[in-house]
C-alpha cells in the first residue's frame, strides 16, 4: 500500500524480481527523486514530492537555505558566516528554525583558494556544502577537503557535464545540471543518469522572477504527472543572482525549490524567510499543536482569569493575542484536543470534562488562582454544564470569536 | 356599491380619448429616465405628443403608461403642487429608498388612494405600516384626512405624501421602475425582465379606500400586472381586488406579499443564547420538571396552512407556573405550529429536532432527548425572575422564527400542562411519530431519482463528496438523505447538492452516469466513477470522519468491519488509525471504503459483493451494538445463523485464526465467487 | 519544443474595474483593471491586467493601529486627506484603503463626519480607493450609505460584505456603482456561498473581489495561501461563483509577536519584511490587491511584481 501511495521504494522489497520491478518501479517511485545533501546531524534530503499544490496533500521536504560565500572573502570572513550557519536558530512553535548550510564560490578561478576557502568551513562546521565552480580542477581540488561528505556540485551543463558526472560519480555526490531550456534540460539528465549520476538537482538559470516560476512550475506539474520522467529532479535557486534577493528567496520556497543559495541574510529577512519556509512546508492535515500546560499572558496573579481552549496552534496565537492587546494578565489553560480546534474537538468528543478536569489537576491550577472560575470558549458551551460538575468550578461561557475576548473580560470578569 | 370591472372599463376609456389630446412637451428635472414606466416598458423616452401616442399603442393603451403621461403633462402645464406634497421624485432620493430597501432597512412599499370613512382607521392603518418598516405613498384625499387627524407626513416619518388625487399615485409606479433599473439589472425596454421584478422582487401592496372614480380605478387596477395586491376597504364587488377590514387589511397585504418582520428580540424575563446550552439544572436547582419517566410529556412540530394560525401566538392550556409545587413532576406537551410558503412536512421532523437546542439556549430552562422522552426543567431562579410557562412558549415562537426567516411566516405554540389533555394528545403524537418513521423506513433509493451530496468536509479533503441516497447515510453518520434534501431546499447554496441520478450503469454495484458526471466536478476532475454499492470496484471516496471502516480480506474471500471506537489489531493487520490514515483524504481506494454504523444495516450494504453474507468479522462491542437489528435483518433475509458465523477478536483476532474459524462454523463467504 | 504542460484549464478569472477616470464618469487619474487570468499567477502576463495592485491602508482613528506606521509616518497620520496624499505622492501605493474606524468605536453616531472624511480622501488623492465601513450591524446602513453616496462615481471598492453582514454594502455598492469585498473564514465554500448570496441580491459577477481572509506569517497564513490556491484552481477549472480577483490583506503583520518583541533598531526592517513575504507569497498563490501599512514594504513589492511581468516566458527557455 506504501508503494501505491509512492512512499517507498520498489527496491525495498525482497520477494519481487528485477523485472517486476523495473515494471512497477517506473510508477511508484517518487515522481521527484529523493537526494540527500551532506552526511551527520544536519545533512537534509530534498525532492521525493508528489503535488503541485500543498492542500493536495502535503510538501514533504523542506528546501534547504544556503549562505554563499566567495573564496575570496577573507578567512575570517568565511569562518564568521560559517559559525552563524552552525549555530544560529529560531524557535517558533516548537521547532528549532535554522538555515541549512554553506555555498562556496569559486569566484577566484584558482583550485587552490577554493581549496582553502572549502578547507576552511569544513574545520568550522559540519555542514552539507555546496561546491560552486566552472573549472573541473578546482572542484577537483575542493573534493579533496570534503567529497566524503556529500557537497553539492554546481553545475553541470552541456559542455562540461561528462568531466563533472565523472566528479560526482567518483565521490558519489549529488550533480546539479544547468540550463534555462527544459527539453534540453531534460537530455541532459538522461545523459548525466546514463553515465551513473542518479542525485541530480535542476537549476533552471533564470533570468528573472518570473522565469522561475514559469519553470519551476511547468517541471513540477511535468514530473508529477510523469509526463517528463527525465525532469523529476528536485529544483536548485541560486537566489543570489536574481535582481531581488529577498524576493527570489520567497517565490522560491513557495514554488518548488529545494536547495535555495543566498548571501547571509538580514536578520529581518533571515526570521521571514524561515517563518514562511516552515508555513508553507506544514502538512495541512497535521495541524501544528502547543504543548499542553498553563501559559501566563503578563504578570497574573492569584485573582486574574484563567481561560481554557485547545492546544491547535492556531486558536492558541490567536487568542494569545488578542489577550496580550487587552493588557489584562491572565492564564491561558491549553488542554490536550491532539491539535484539534474548538468546533473539531467539541464534535469529535476529544474536548471532554474529564480532560478538562485531568488537565487542571495536572498544571496545578488550582494553586495558581484562588478563584475558582474558568471561562471557556463559547463554541464549547454544550459542555459548560459537565465541565461544571466534573470539576466543580463555575465555569463562565466566553465569546465564539477570539476577537471578542477583550469586550468579554472588561464587561464580565470582575474581580 | 361600485362594480369594479365595469369602473376598470369606462376609466380605460376614458384614459384613452384623454390621451388624444396631449398636446406640448413636458418632462421631468433630475431624473436620466424620461417617464420612467413607459422608458422601463418600452425603451422609449416620451416628451411629446408623439411619443406618447407611440408608446400608447406599443403597450396595448395600458391605463398605467396612460396615467403617467397624462400626469406629467398636468405637472408641466400647472406647476409642482406645493409642499408636502412631493410630485414627482428626483433620482438621488430614489437611489437611496433602494438603498433601503435592497440593504432591508425597509421591507416593502405600500400605497394608499382613496377617502378614509373614518380619520381614524386611515391613521390606524398608516401607524401599522410604519411599525412594520413599510414605505407609504399617499395621494389622493387621504392625505388631508391624516393631516388633519395630526398624522406627521414625509419621507423622514415613512408616510410620503405625492400629490392631491389619486393620480399621482402614478409616481408610486415609476418609482418602482427605477429601483427595477438602478437595481435590479432591469434595461429600459425589457417588459419581461420589468414585470418579473416587480412581481418577485419588490414588495409593494396597493390599498384602496373608498371613493374613487372610474378613471382611478383603472389605473389602480392597471397595477395588478405588476404583482401588486390590491386591497380594498369600501364597496367594491367584483374584479380582482381583494376585500379587507381595516385591522386587518396590512397584515393581509404582508401576507400576499411575502413580506415578514423579523424577529429580533425575545421577550421573556430571562436570557436566551447558546452559550447556556451546556448548562444543566441538577435537582437542588430546579423549581419544577416535566416528563424524564416522572410526568407525560411530548413535544411535536407540525405544519399548518398560511393563515391557519397567528404568528407570535402562546397559549397555556392548564395550570401555570404559579399553581406548580416547588419541587414537583408535572405533564407537559410542547405543540409547535408552523406555516410558510416553502414549508414542507417533510422538515417537520428537523425542525421539531431544534426544540431541544431553544429550550436548552433559556438561561433557566434545561430539556433532553426528543418526542415523548423528554425531560425538561424549570430552575428556581428563572422562576424568581418571573419566567411563567408561557415563556418558554415566547422564547420557542421567537427563535424559530428567527433561526428560520426564509422559511417561517408564522410560528404559533400551544403548551399544555393539564394531564387529561396532555394524554389524550400524546396518543395523536405518538401516531404522527410512527407515520413518520414508516415513510424513512420504507423509502429506497429506487424511489427517487434525486441523491444529494455533501462537501461539508472538503476543508479537510478537498476533493472529497459524499453521495447520499435513502439507503446510503453519509459516512459521518450524521446526515441521512431526508436531512441532504432539506438542507437543499432551505440553503440552496450549500454544502448539500442536488445528484440527478441518471441512467443506470451497473445495477448490481449502483453505478450511475449523473453520479458519476457529478462525482467528477466535484472532485475537481480526481474521480471519474463511483459505485455506490460496492467496496471492491471505484468505491466512494472518504474525508477522515467516517464511523467505520470496511474492507476486504483476500485470504478469507470475504469483508470485515472496523469502528472507530475499537482501538486494537483487527484481522487484517492494521488498526482503525492506520487504516483511516491510508483512506481517508479523499482517495478512492478500490476494496476499502469509510462508511456509517447505519450503512452497515442497510440493504445495500456489500450489495456489489454479493450481500451481507460477505460479511465476516466486526468487533464485539460494535456487533453487540447491532445486535438486535443485524439478527432480524438476517432473519429476513433467511439466514438466521448469520449472526453468530461472523468472528470478533474475541474469536478470531489474526487472519490465520479467522480463517480457521470462518472454516469451522462454514461462514457463506468461503464459498461465495471470488472477491479478487 | 517537445514537451508540452497541459493544467487543463477551462475558464479564466471575471474582469473587474478599480476607479473610474473622468472619462467615466470619476475623478481618478488611474483606473485598474485586474482579473482576467488564465493561468497560474505569473506563468502567462495578461496584458491587459494591471495586477498585483499594492494597496496602502490608512485609517481615521489610530487607536488600534501599530505605533510602528505612526513612527514612520508622523504628523500626517492625523489626517486622513494629507495621509491619503503621502500614501499617492510620497510612498508610491497604486490605491489608498481607507479604514474608517472611528465607527467601530462604541455608539458612533456622527454619520455626517463619515461623509466628510471621504470626501476629503477623495479630493486630496486621485488614486482608486477602497473603503472600509463600519463592522456593527446596527449602524451599517447609514455609513455604507454615506461612503457609497459620497464616493459616487468612482467605482470605489467597498469592504466588507460577511454572510451574516452583506446587505447595506450590497446596497451601496448596486445603488453607486462599485465592487464589494466578499470575505469568508479561510474556507472555499463559504466564500463561494458568499458570492452566491451577492449574485442573489443583485450585485454582479465583476463587482465582485473575494477576501479569504488572510492569516500573518506565521499565524495562520499557509491556510490562506491554501484557500487562494483552491479558489484560483477552482475558477480556472470553471466554478463561476469563485472566478473572482483575490485580495491580501494580514491586517496582525504588524502586530505580531516577532514585529512587537523584535529590538528597536530591527523593528521597521522585521515588520517590512513579514509584510512583504506575505504580501509576495499571496500574489503567487493568486491574490491581486495586496494590502500594507508600512510605507517602505511599497517598492519592494513593487520591484518584485515588475521582475514577474516581463514579456511572456516560454517555458522551454531560449
Amino acid at each position: 500500500m506504501k508503494l501505491a501511495g509512492g512512499k517507498t521504494d520498489v527496491d525495498f522489497c525482497p520477494y519481487l524480481d528485477d523485472a517486476a520491478k523495473a515494471i512497477l518501479g517506473a510508477t511508484t517511485r517518487p515522481p521527484i527523486r529523493l537526494v540527500k545533501l551532506g552526511i551527520g546531524e544536519r545533512s537534509f534530503a530534498v525532492g521525493e514530492e508528489f503535488v503541485l499544490y500543498r492542500h493536495e496533500k502535503t510538501f514533504y521536504h523542506p528546501p534547504g537555505i544556503l549562505f554563499k560565500i566567495a573564496d575570496t572573502q577573507t578567512l575570517d570572513e568565511i569562518r564568521t558566516v560559517t559559525t552563524r550557519v552552525r549555530d544560529e536558530s529560531f524557535t517558533r512553535v516548537g521547532a528549532d528554525l535554522r538555515f541549512n548550510g554553506i555555498a562556496i564560490d569559486n569566484t577566484s578561478g584558482s583550485p587552490d583558494t577554493f581549496a582553502r576557502a572549502v578547507e576552511t568551513v569544513e574545520k568550522t562546521a559540519d555542514l552539507p556544502l555546496v561546491l560552486m565552480a566552472r573549472d573541473p580542477a578546482a572542484l577537483s581540488a575542493a573534493l579533496m577537503h570534503c567529497g566524503t561528505y556529500r557537497p553539492l556540485i554546481h553545475a553541470a551543463t552541456q559542455e562540461n557535464y561528462k568531466e563533472f558526472c565523472a566528479l560526482a560519480k567518483h565521490h558519489g555526490c549529488p550533480l546539479v545540471i544547468k540550463g534555462n531550456n527544459i527539453d534540453k534540460l531534460a537530455q541532459l539528465a538522461k545523459d548525466c543518469t546514463a553515465i551513473g549520476v542518479q542525485d541530480l538537482l535542476l537549476d533552471l538559470s533564470p533570468e528573472s522572477l518570473q522565469a522561475f516560476i514559469v519553470r519551476s512550475t511547468n517541471i513540477r506539474q511535468l514530473a508529477i504527472t510523469r509526463a517528463a520522467p527525465d525532469l523529476g529532479y528536485p529544483v536548485f535557486l541560486d537566489a543570489s543572482i536574481m535582481e531581488m534577493q529577498d524576493a527570489a528567496i520567497a517565490l522560491g520556497i513557495a514554488k518548488y525549490a529545494s536547495v535555495i543559495i543566498s548571501t547571509p541574510l538580514s536578520p529581518a529577512t533571515a526570521r521571514a524567510a524561515l517563518t514562511l519556509r516552515q508555513n508553507i512546508y506544514t502538512d495541512p492535515q497535521k495541524p501544528i499543536q502547543m504543548n499542553p500546560g498553563l501559559y501566563r499572558v503578563g504578570n497574573p496573579g492569584k485573582d486574574a482569569p484563567v481561560l481554557m481552549t485547545v492546544n491547535f496552534s492556531l486558536t492558541f496565537f490567536t487568542l494569545q493575542g488578542y489577550l496580550e492587546s487587552t493588557r489584562v494578565p491572565c492564564f491561558m489553560l491549553i488542554v490536550d484536543t491532539e491539535g484539534l480546534s474548538v468546533l473539531t474537538a467539541v464534535a469529535a468528543g476529544k474536548l471532554s470534562e474529564m480532560l478538562v478536569k485531568e488537565s487542571i489537576t495536572k498544571f496545578a491550577v488550582e494553586d495558581e488562582v484562588s478563584h475558582r472560575k474558568l471561562i471557556i470558549p463559547g463554541y464549547a458551551s454544550p459542555l459548560s454544564g459537565r465541565i461544571e460538575e466534573a470539576t466543580g468550578w463555575k465555569v463562565m461561557v466566553g465569546p465564539r470569536d477570539a476577537a471578542e475576548i477583550g469586550d468579554f473580560l472588561n464587561q464580565e470578569w470582575k474581580q | 356599491m361600485t362594480d369594479v370591472e365595469l369602473a376598470i372599463k369606462n376609466g380605460e376609456l376614458q384614459l384613452k380619448t384623454a390621451i388624444t389630446t396631449i398636446q406640448g412637451t413636458f418632462s421631468y428635472d433630475d431624473t436620466a429616465y424620461h417617464l420612467p414606466i413607459s422608458y422601463a416598458l418600452t425603451g422609449i423616452p416620451v416628451h411629446d405628443r408623439n411619443t406618447s401616442l407611440d408608446v400608447f399603442s406599443r403597450t396595448k393603451d395600458n391605463p398605467l403608461v396612460a396615467s403617467e403621461i397624462i400626469l406629467a403633462k398636468k405637472t408641466a402645464q400647472d406647476g409642482k403642487e406645493e409642499s408636502p406634497l412631493t410630485g414627482f421624485i428626483g433620482d438621488s432620493t430614489i437611489r437611496k429608498l433602494g438603498y433601503s430597501l435592497v440593504d432591508g432597512s425597509i421591507l416593502g412599499l405600500a400605497l394608499i388612494v382613496g377617502s378614509p370613512e373614518s380619520t381614524g382607521s386611515a391613521a390606524a392603518i398608516c401607524r401599522e405600516l410604519q411599525e412594520k418598516y413599510m414605505l407609504t405613498f399617499l395621494a389622493g384625499p387621504v392625505i388631508p384626512s391624516l393631516s388633519s387627524a395630526g398624522v406627521k407626513l414625509g419621507l423622514e416619518y415613512r408616510l410620503i405624501p405625492l400629490g392631491s388625487n389619486t393620480l399621482y399615485g402614478v409616481h408610486f409606479v415609476d418609482i418602482i421602475a427605477r429601483v427595477a433599473m438602478m437595481f435590479g439589472g432591469v434595461t429600459p425596454g425589457d417588459m419581461h425582465r420589468l414585470l418579473t421584478y416587480a412581481a418577485e422582487r419588490a414588495k409593494a401592496i396597493v390599498i384602496v379606500l373608498p371613493g374613487l372614480s372610474d378613471e382611478e380605478i383603472a389605473l389602480v387596477d392597471s397595477m395588478r400586472v405588476l404583482g401588486f395586491p390590491i386591497l380594498s376597504l369600501g364597496d367594491y364587488k367584483k374584479g380582482a381586488w381583494i376585500s379587507s377590514t381595516p385591522e386587518n387589511i396590512v397584515r393581509n397585504g404582508m401576507e400576499l406579499k411575502g413580506i415578514r418582520v423579523n424577529v429580533t428580540a425575545i421577550p421573556i424575563p430571562m436570557g436566551c443564547s447558546p452559550a447556556f446550552e451546556g448548562k444543566s439544572i441538577r435537582k437542588e436547582e430546579m423549581y419544577v420538571e416535566f416528563g424524564g419517566g416522572r410526568s407525560p410529556a411530548f413535544e411535536l412540530l407540525r405544519m399548518k396552512n398560511p393563515g391557519e394560525i397567528k404568528d407570535g401566538q402562546v397559549t397555556v392550556i392548564g395550570p401555570e407556573i404559579d399553581s406548580m409545587k416547588e419541587g414537583s413532576a408535572n405533564p407537559l406537551a410542547i405543540i409547535i405550529e408552523v406555516a410558510g410558503k416553502t414549508m414542507k412536512k417533510d422538515y417537520e421532523p428537523v425542525l421539531e429536532r431544534r426544540i431541544h437546542n431553544f429550550v436548552n439556549y433559556g438561561e433557566g430552562s434545561w430539556h433532553v432527548a426528543q418526542r415523548d422522552l423528554i425531560w425538561v426543567r424549570l430552575s428556581k431562579e428563572a422562576v424568581a425572575k418571573g419566567v411563567k410557562i408561557e415563556h418558554l412558549g415566547k422564547l420557542l415562537a421567537s427563535k424559530f422564527r428567527m433561526d428560520f426567516p426564509q422559511l417561517l411566516d408564522a410560528v404559533s405554540v400551544t403548551l399544555i400542562t393539564d394531564n387529561e389533555k396532555v394524554l389524550a394528545a400524546k396518543n395523536e403524537a405518538e401516531r404522527i411519530y410512527d407515520e413518520r418513521d414508516a415513510r424513512i423506513k420504507g423509502m429506497h433509493d429506487g424511489d427517487v431519482n434525486t441523491y444529494y451530496s455533501c462537501t461539508l468536509c472538503q476543508t479537510f479533503a478537498p476533493n472529497h463528496v459524499c453521495v447520499i441516497t435513502p439507503e446510503r447515510p453519509a459516512l459521518c453518520g450524521a446526515i441521512s438523505w431526508l436531512d441532504g434534501k432539506i438542507a437543499y431546499e432551505i440553503s440552496p447554496a450549500g454544502a448539500n447538492q442536488p445528484i440527478e441520478k441518471g441512467a443506470v450503469i451497473n445495477a448490481l454495484n449502483g453505478e450511475f452516469d449523473g453520479v458519476n458526471r457529478f462525482v467528477k466536478k466535484a472532485s475537481h476532475g480526481e474521480i471519474d466513477r463511483c459505485s455506490l454499492y460496492s467496496v471492491m470496484e471505484y468505491p466512494m471516496t472518504c474525508c477522515g470522519c467516517f464511523e467505520c471502516i470496511a474492507l476486504m480480506l483476500p485470504e478469507v474471500n470475504g469483508i470485515m468491519v472496523v469502528n472507530r471506537e475499537f482501538k486494537g489489531l483487527t484481522p487484517s493487520g492494521m488498526s482503525f488509525s492506520t487504516l483511516a490514515g491510508t483512506i481517508g483524504g479523499g482517495a478512492q481506494t478500490p476494496g476499502f471504503a469509510g462508511i456509517s454504523k447505519g450503512y452497515i444495516l442497510s440493504d445495500r450494504f456489500l450489495q456489489g459483493e454479493g450481500g451481507i453474507e460477505r460479511l465476516v468479522w466486526m468487533p464485539a462491542q460494535l456487533k453487540e451494538e447491532l445486535k438486535p437489528r443485524l439478527i432480524k435483518k438476517f432473519e429476513d433475509r433467511g439466514k438466521t445463523d448469520l449472526f453468530d458465523k461472523i468472528a470478533d477478536e474475541t474469536k478470531a483476532a489474526t487472519i490465520e485464526d479467522l480463517m480457521v474459524y470462518l472454516d469451522e462454523v462454514k461462514h457463506p463467504a468461503l464459498t461465495m465467487k471470488p472477491l479478487v | 519544443m517537445g514537451i508540452d504542460v497541459n493544467f487543463g484549464w477551462s475558464s479564466t478569472i471575471v474582469k473587474v474595474i478599480l476607479g473610474a477616470t473622468k472619462s467615466n464618469g470619476g475623478t481618478r487619474r488611474r483606473s485598474y483593471q485586474i482579473g482576467g487570468g488564465t493561468t497560474l499567477p505569473f506563468l502567462e502576463t495578461t496584458p491587459d491586467s494591471s495586477g498585483p495592485l499594492i494597496a496602502f491602508e490608512i485609517c481615521d482613528d489610530l487607536q488600534n493601529w501599530s505605533p510602528i506606521v505612526r513612527n514612520y509616518c508622523r504628523d500626517v497620520v492625523n489626517d486622513c486627506g494629507e495621509w491619503a496624499h503621502a500614501a499617492d505622492s510620497v510612498y508610491g501605493a497604486d490605491m489608498i484603503r481607507l479604514y474608517l474606524t472611528s465607527t467601530r468605536q462604541r455608539n458612533f453616531s456622527d454619520i455626517a463626519s463619515v461623509g466628510k472624511t471621504v470626501e476629503s480622501v477623495l479630493s486630496k488623492t486621485s488614486l482608486p480607493l477602497i473603503i472600509e465601513g463600519s463592522n456593527e450591524p446596527t449602524i451599517d446602513s447609514e455609513v455604507f450609505l454615506k461612503c457609497g453616496e459620497a464616493g459616487e462615481g468612482e467605482r470605489l471598492l467597498l469592504g466588507t460584505a460577511e454572510a451574516g453582514r452583506y446587505r447595506s454594502i450590497a446596497a451601496a455598492a448596486m445603488a453607486y456603482n462599485h465592487s464589494v469585498i466578499a470575505q469568508s473564514p479561510i474556507d472555499v465554500n463559504l466564500a463561494k456561498q458568499l458570492n452566491i448570496l451577492l449574485k442573489e441580491i443583485g450585485v454582479a459577477r465583476d463587482h465582485i473581489i473575494i477576501d479569504p481572509y488572510t492569516g500573518s506569517l506565521g499565524y495562520g497564513f499557509e491556510y490562506s495561501y491554501s484557500a487562494m490556491e483552491r479558489i484560483r484552481f477552482a475558477a480556472l477549472k470553471g466554478d463561476s461563483d469563485l472566478a473572482m480577483p483575490i485580495i491580501c490583506s494580514a491586517i496582525d503583520s504588524l502586530t505580531v509577536k516577532e514585529v512587537r518583541d523584535a529590538e528597536p533598531a530591527l523593528q521597521d526592517n522585521i515588520a517590512v519584511q513579514w509584510e512583504f513575504t506575505t504580501g509576495l507569497a499571496a500574489a503567487a498563490a493568486g491574490a491581486e490587491i495586496i494590502c500594507v501599512r508600512h510605507p517602505r514594504t511599497i517598492p519592494l513589492l513593487r520591484k518584485a511584481f515588475v521582475s514577474l511581468k516581463s514579456e511572456k516566458i516560454v517555458a522551454g527557455g531560449q
